[in-house]
């Protein structure tokens, strides 16, 4: 068994992404997880890691935040921590996925996914940071 | 992510390998564009190698095929694999897209 809880620190970098990813793998590994697990946890980090990354800073400089996998039994808990300024990606307006492709926005669907992939999603803003907080609860192991 | 283009009758096709993500997404775009740019209104995304698409990699996806279809032309998907047909499922895509089991037959669905 891994170490029930590990941190990575990204860049605002695009190109973290891959590493993001790798970390993600790495970690869940040990607990054996369905395919499913992997995608879903894949999708809804990069969601909200692209968004700090795209969004984030304004500044154009280089900025660190970090990424937190933790898991007791079956349920992994992601954190995701950044000190850029407030922003809440759940408050978005949730998008109708059964509209005609012409009237369908171009935005919004990571959030959806976010929301459809994880048990639970939550935000709060403190001292200064955005913590998003991700839960979902591995299928059984085979 | 690689991108390789053929044709089948009228249709172009992009057959995609890999992963299309935050970081890989601009290529495909910039690839449609210049597609559009040179008269292409039948496009069909050959999935078949296609192992992740995130969000953004739907964005792209949604915005061609509404260029295209703004153009007088349409999109289709062949082959979506496992992981890709779960997003799709999940983002209402079956629902809105032409999707077929192999590039021929989506470039037949929009021929």
């Amino acid at each position: 068994m891994s170490a029930p809880r590990q941190t990575i620190t990204l860049r605002n970098d695009l190109a973290e992404i891959t590493r993001l990813a790798e970390f993600v793998d790495a970690f869940c590994e040990p607990l054996e997880p369905t395919p499913k697990d992997v995608l879903s946890l894949h999708l809804a980090l990069e969601e909200i890691v692209t968004n700090v990354i795209n969004h984030g800073y304004a500044d154009g400089q280089p900025h660190m935040f970090t990424v937190e996998l933790a898991a007791a039994g079956r349920r992994v808990t992601v954190i995701v921590i950044d000190d850029a300024p407030a922003y809440d990606p759940l408050a978005r307006a949730e998008v109708d996925i059964t509209l005609p492709l012409e009237d369908r926005p171009i935005g919004g669907l990571g959030v959806h996914l976010v929301k459809k992939l994880m048990d639970s999603a939550h935000y709060e803003r403190r001292d200064g940071r955005n913590i998003l907080t991700l839960v979902r609860t591995l299928g059984a192991a085979t | 992510m690689d991108i390789t283009e053929s044709k089948i009758n009228s249709a172009t096709v992009l057959a995609l390998s890999g992963r299309l993500d935050g970081l890989t997404s601009p290529t495909l775009e910039k690839k449609v564009d210049a597609l559009l740019a040179a008269g292409t209104r039948q496009l069909v995304f050959d999935c078949g190698q296609l192992l992740y698409a995130s969000s953004a990699g739907l964005r792209v996806f949604l915005a061609s095929a509404k260029k295209l279809k703004s153009a007088g032309g349409q999109a289709a998907f062949a082959a979506l694999t496992s992981p890709v047909h779960e997003v799709f499922e999940l983002s209402g895509f079956t629902g809105v897209f032409k999707v077929e089991s192999t590039a021929a037959a989506a470039a037949a669905a929009i021929a």
